[in-house]
């Protein structure tokens, strides 16, 4: 660690989260808490990193204590400090489990915002000063030549001009190579006109996550121009790091550009949906799912990768006891995977042992960190859990012939999805992007509110609903008689509230109360006789 | 795995480490830092070492070696109580952090209880009892999701279905002690080591209640012996509205009284359920106390008479329908409800019991300091809740939101005065801690806080188990 000497540092960018700091009230919820039964969440233990070191300065809960000692000079920064501050992974399960502001409080941004203020003050790690080396000197983050990120394609050739570049990041060239390999091979087999950049350089993830920003518009900017230079519309990616960075991150810094982002789970979903690619296992395997943080907390990508491995015939999808929104992290994210070895393998471990307990034969995941650190995890844990990432899983299964037609959608639903189109009124008051996730015994759909008395029904189960509402059969073949808005919502109050063995409504709050006031629920329990 | 290394400056550093091992004991700032608060705005002293114990064996080993050298200890939790109970009141203090003693120890389907570990939260002693088919008769504080058995029963704690089953204390029927010269002791039955746990008072003085509530003062728990009930699934909700908040109070008296709901909860006034779930009385101007009620029980038709008998005292008693959003939310929600309230601020509580019939002449008192203070134009906004507690008492939560720390002064002023008003009209609180101490202090008859410290002094004649706690923050 380098010192810069100092022992009463301002803290200029965590101090911007002044408001999260008082409000936290300490509950403990991001440390300690087991919903599954309580409250009906797959929250168990959620800090990945506490549970492997103990102490509760490791959870978010004692992270935002250990901040405000930090603000009002109670502790100083050092050496200690700065190994505590690069321990966390900035998973944001905490965040996601917690309900103590709207969105919960934001400690992956206030963690990495403290790193930059440690860098910048001259209190950081060795290591992480060599990464920051490489990619500005090199373009990755590994000390590898520039001249040979393409290598791992042999002889491959590409075109200049395409509509699909796919983006292979740093850890898919350099190291996790079968994930790139595989991807492209999928990618070719599917027939998709693509193309990768010649010059790709980081996406910069990991400067964001230690705190080091200051490489990040360059290689941000000249990605983006060399992606344009391909005339491309869409960009994909194998990796949830580098799918995150586009998708939120250089958002969030003011980036703007002219395609589409999209992991490469969404765009095998979009291909097996439009019936262009079909895969089968000649026998039949249970497999789980590590969904990757980057990929689902951070940008709410939890369905397309299970509808992907559920379009797979013969292969049966099993969860763990934490998935999606509050899925245990793996332990390489955030730095921690180059920063302390040993702990993200131990968390790792702890996936593992996790997945085992599904009775799954295959772990599948959609990251090359994820895919890494499980496989050490693994190793580690002496397990014979198969890790493998999605393209990897898939590419055996691909079938020649294009995709079978979609089955078709239960009657029931369908007309109920009509019905709700043709009576957008229902969702009066709903703000845009206030999604519901409907459930018929076990069949769901989603309403999406895109605007102000424009509603989208899509056939699908939701990413991430604000709400999940289940019905019975019996109720829906009612509810759909009714001509108006106002009756629908006289007879779905009653079901609510008077249910029968026949007709019933029972409904999960997926979000913090405060956040559905705010995206219009109200109004909407008030009308459907709720409240 | 110790990544930030502790300093090694505690006296009993090493030897701790001897005990239970490196990775299990810090005196580093940077860990203490995370153990100096709980879920209050109370601070006390820092921790001078955190140590997590795995066993009772070690309990003893690090219970023993405090008592020798003459260090303080206390025992912590969860650490999300809100009145300051975990928090020691002398510097250098051996802070047990008990959370890795989380196991079920033993299910006795014969006797129907559960042995746990002391550091077991009650979420997931839930979670782990409905895999077998029983529910726990307490559920647990509000903040059961992170709140153990052992910290709970340490304190009185109260929460999710005391309005049938009383506090966290009544369903305790045996405890596993570790007395502060480092022997066991097991209590109810437990006296008899060839008996199973399955009974609280037998052959001698309830020993079990002495160590209840005691903060800590007596001993470290390590396990604690809980009554459990087959699994109820058939639940019924009903909230009912009323005019003003005497009619409301005298129908929640009579419900409570007849013993029909797992949870009854009180909203004192529109504010209240303003607070809580803003818009819910939008459509009902009339309104201005509320209670949800929660009926739970393993047979369909006895839940449904019951819930028909709750809502015609409501109806009698004034009372309007206002159908089952509240309560469904209120219990769906377990452990989840008060959290979303920090969106309100940092909240300032006031913890207590009292006498039904006393909720109203109480609450007047309160908002005649609302308005003194002119809170709401202010920007402060209050809860007040009352939960039936065993038969026929209440919680009394009256909690102040002072939504930044510019407020905090206002609140903390307008606060003080309530929980005067909550001693003056006949509230005695369940828990004490840094919160309430002074208070009862000041009220406590001589005999019974004389009778107090002979039995602690007489088990803990070196003073090391959470000094300075019953004798006044001052």
């Amino acid at each position: 660690m380098c010192s810069g000497g100092l022992t009463r540092m301002e803290f200029d960018h965590l101090s911007k989260y002044q408001e999260d700091l008082w409000l936290c009230a300490r509950c403990g919820d991001c440390s300690l808490a087991d919903k599954t039964v309580a409250s009906d969440r797959d929250v168990y233990m959620p800090c990945a990193v506490k549970n492997v070191l103990g102490f509760e300065a490791y959870s978010c809960r004692g992270r935002i204590m250990v901040m405000n000692d930090l603000i009002e000079g109670k502790i100083e920064p050092s050496e200690d400090l700065v190994d505590w501050a690069f321990t966390c992974t900035t998973c944001k399960s905490c965040q996601e489990t917690c309900t103590a502001t709207a969105d919960g409080i934001r400690l992956p941004e206030m963690t990495e915002a403290l790193r930059q203020d440690l860098v910048e003050q001259g209190f950081d790690m060795e290591k992480h000063h060599i990464i920051e080396d490489s990619i500005v000197s090199k373009g990755n983050p590994y000390k590898e030549a520039r001249n040979e990120r393409l290598d791992v394609f042999g002889d491959r050739e590409f075109p200049e001009k395409a509509d699909v570049v796919y983006f292979v990041g740093c850890t898919s060239a350099y190291r996790e190579k079968e994930i790139a390999r595989t991807t492209v091979e999928l990618l070719d087999r599917a027939g998709v006109d693509f193309t990768i950049l010649q010059d790709e350089k980081c996406c910069g993830s990991v400067l964001l996550r230690l705190g080091r920003i200051d490489a990040f518009d360059e290689l941000t900017t000249a990605n983006i121009e060399a992606i344009k230079e391909t005339g491309a519309s869409k960009v994909i990616t194998s990796c949830a790091g580098c799918y995150r960075t586009w998708k939120v991150d250089a958002v969030e810094n003011g980036y703007e550009y002219p395609f589409e982002i999209l992991h490469i789970t969404e765009f095998l979903d979009q291909l097996i949906q439009d019936e262009q690619i079909s895969f089968e296992s000649p026998e039949e395997i249970t497999i789980t799912y590590h969904d990757p943080c980057h990929l689902g907390r951070h940008a709410e990508v939890y369905e397309a990768p299970r509808r992907v491995i559920q379009a797979v015939d013969n292969v049966n999808l099993v969860e763990m006891e934490t998935n999606k929104r509050y899925a245990h992290c793996c332990g390489s994210g955030g730095g921690v995977k180059g920063s302390f070895g040993d702990l993200a393998n131990d968390v790792a471990g702890d996936r593992i042992e996790e997945a085992e307990r599904t009775g799954a034969q295959t772990l599948v995941t959609a990251c090359p960190f994820c895919h890494r650190g499980l496989v050490d995890g693994a190793d580690y844990n002496k397990s014979d859990m198969v890790v493998t990432d999605l393209p990897t899983f898939l590419l055996p299964y691909l079938k020649g012939e294009k995709g079978k037609k979609a089955e078709e959608e239960d009657p029931l639903k369908k007309q109920f999805m009509e019905y709700l189109r043709e009576h957008p009124m229902i969702f009066d008051g709903l703000k845009k992007d206030a999604v519901i996730d409907y459930e018929i015994e076990g069949d769901r759909f989603h309403v999406r509110l895109v605007d102000k008395g424009e509603i989208e029904v899509n056939p699908r189960r939701a990413e991430n609903p604000d709400v999940e509402l289940m019905f019975s059969e019996d109720a829906v073949e009612e509810l759909f008689t009714k001509e108006s808005e106002d009756e629908y919502a006289a007879r779905f109050g009653e079901f609510f509230k008077d249910p029968t063995d026949e007709k019933w409504i029972k409904f999960n709050l997926r979000r913090n109360i405060v956040k559905l006031l705010m995206k219009g629920y109200r109004k909407f329990a008030q009308k459907a006789g709720l409240i | 795995m110790s990544i930030v290394k502790a300093a090694g400056d505690h006296p009993l550093y090493q030897q701790l480490v001897d005990i239970v091992g490196e990775k299990k004991v810090s005196d580093n700032q940077v860990i203490i830092s995370s153990y100096s608060k709980d879920a209050s705005h109370l601070q006390a002293e820092r921790p001078g070492i955190v140590v997590m114990p795995g066993s009772v064996e070690e309990v003893q080993d690090i219970v023993r070696l405090c008592n020798n050298t003459k260090t303080p200890i206390i025992p912590a939790g969860g650490r999300n109580g809100i009145c300051g109970s975990c928090l020691p009141r002398v510097e250098g203090a051996v802070m047990l952090d008990m959370v890795n003693m989380d196991e079920v120890v033993n299910l006795d389907e014969d006797v129907m209880t559960v042995t746990v570990g002391a550091g077991l939260r009650w979420a997931e002693l839930i979670h782990r009892l409905h895999e077998k088919g029983y529910k726990l008769g307490f559920r647990g504080p509000y903040g059961g999701n992170v709140g153990t058995v052992g910290g709970s029963t340490s304190i009185n704690s109260i929460g999710y279905a005391a309005s049938k089953f009383g506090p966290s204390d009544e369903g305790v029927v045996s405890l596993e002690v570790v007395l502060p010269n480092g022997d066991v002791i097991h209590t109810g039955t437990g006296w008899n080591k060839d008996a199973k746990l399955f009974g609280r008072y037998s052959s001698y003085n309830d020993m079990t209640g002495i160590f209840l509530g005691d903060h800590g003062t007596l001993g470290v728990k390590t396990k604690v012996t809980l009554k459990i009930y087959p699994a109820a699934e058939h639940k019924l909700y009903g909230d009912f509205g009323f005019e003003n908040l005497q009619k409301a109070t005298d129908a929640f008296l009579e419900v409570q009284k007849r013993g029909l709901t797992e949870e009854l909860n009180l909203l004192a006034d529109r504010q209240s359920t303003d607070t809580f779930f803003p818009g819910f009385l939008d459509s009902h101007p009339e309104i201005h106390a509320m209670f949800a009620s929660v009926v739970q029980e393993s047979d369909e038709q006895l839940a449904k008479r019951k819930m028909e008998i709750v809502r015609e005292i409501a109806l009698n008693h004034g009372g309007k329908d206002l159908g089952n959003f509240a309560s469904q939310m209120h219990w769906g929600e377990m452990f989840n409800l008060v959290q979303p309230l920090y969106n309100n601020g940092f909240w300032l509580n006031t913890c207590h019991l009292r006498p039904i019939p006393t909720i109203p002449k109480m609450m007047e008192q309160m908002w005649n300091i609302f308005e003194k203070y002119d809170l709401l134009d202010k920007g402060i906004k209050w809860i007040a809740s009352c939960l039936g507690a065993e038969r026929t008492y209440a919680t009394g939560w009256v909690t102040l939101f002072p939504p930044n720390e510019e407020k905090m002064e206002l609140g903390l002023e307008a606060w003080n005065e309530m929980l005067d008003v909550i001693m003056d009209t006949g509230g005695c609180p369940y828990w004490n801690g840094l919160l309430w101490e002074d208070r009862v202090l000041e009220n406590t008859e001589k005999p019974f806080i004389e009778t107090y410290w002979k039995v602690k002094n007489a088990i803990d004649p070196n003073g090391i188990m959470a000094p300075h706690v019953f004798r006044g923050t001052d």
